[in-house]
């Protein structure tokens, strides 16, 4: 049950998404990622993607105009 | 800010949220926008046109639909190929078909009132040029993380990269149109320009854009289900 940051801020679409892509392979069943975001397309993308693969998601607008995007791997 | 930055922490997913900063209340400023916004508008049907204030109300409530709406023409063509998510490319497929019919409507009306049909200056030769340029463009706008509309919408988030992007974007309009005249000239007048309603009538025209419309749709979906793999929960 570990987690895991992924700093992605200042980062333009699809970057985070592919970063986040890479990460999850890493992350055992039950593991969290969190993707640190505040690129607005991103903030639809990764979410899309991730709940595609069947991972809980959760998004957190921590300040205006940035995210974190909350990914259990399953 | 690399990648290796990941720490591993223990927490669960219900996070601490307790020594996050607390947001400012944006209404007041939003509030104050949206006057100026009609203020400048007033303005502008005043002292210009009613076109121009026209112009500035559509401009505001496309940048604000685009804004709100997160569409990006960018990643309707990037995600197919990343991860093979088309539903923005769907969504654009969509649009398309609603501004197929809504400009058909208006050329047809202004061709049957017997009127000049409005926008034939947009009619351009289709040649090789276009290929290679849209080629140019699709490569200049995943790397910049945005398309035209998409570049301006996030410079007006706040987005610092693209400012960057909007810079050179500046440049490389101008650029293009110094040199438009010479490209004109010498590679694009040659080729031929298809008007769909001259060859199959109004009527064949719209149908055969939604129809490849359709088709492209049908594409977008299957191709979603092959490269995501059908999950149909929810």
């Amino acid at each position: 049950m570990a987690e895991y940051e992924l700093d992605c801020l200042g980062e333009a679409c699809p970057v985070p998404l592919m970063k986040a892509e890479k990460k999850m392979k890493d992350l055992k069943a039950g593991d969290v990622l969190i993707v640190h975001i505040d690129h607005s397309c991103a903030m639809k993308n990764v979410p899309e993607w991730a709940r595609s693969q069947g991972y809980n998601v959760e998004v957190d607008e921590v300040d205006d105009g940035e995210w974190d995007v909350v990914i259990e791997k399953v | 800010m690399s990648e290796s930055a990941t720490v591993p922490v223990q927490r669960t997913i219900t996070r601490n949220t307790s020594k996050r900063r607390k947001k400012k209340n944006q209404l007041p400023i939003a509030l104050g926008v949206l006057l100026l916004i009609i203020v400048i508008g007033i303005l502008l049907s005043i002292f210009q046109s009613t076109t121009v204030g026209l112009f500035w109300v559509f401009g505001c409530t496309f940048g604000f639909i685009l804004q709100k709406s997160r569409f990006c023409f960018t990643a309707s063509l990037r995600d197919p190929c990343i991860t093979g998510s088309t539903s923005i490319t769907k969504a654009v497929l969509i649009a398309f078909a609603l501004t197929s019919i809504g400009f058909t409507a208006i050329k047809y009306s202004a061709f049957a009132a017997g009127e000049t049909i409005p926008g034939m200056s947009y009619v351009r030769p289709i040649s090789l040029a276009t290929v290679v340029g849209g080629i140019m463009f699709g490569i200049g706008m995943v790397i910049a993380g945005g398309c035209a509309s998409g570049t301006l919408m996030r410079v007006g988030e706040g987005f610092m990269m693209q400012v960057l992007a909007l810079a050179f974007f500046i440049i490389g309009s101008l650029w293009g149109a110094h040199d438009m005249g010479w490209w004109n000239l010498n590679v694009i007048a040659d080729s031929p320009s298809v008007f769909l309603p001259d060859v199959f009538g109004w009527f064949g025209a719209i149908v055969i854009q939604l129809l490849i419309i359709a088709c492209l749709y049908v594409a977008a979906d299957l191709w979603e289900r092959k490269k995501m793999g059908i999950k149909d929960e929810e």
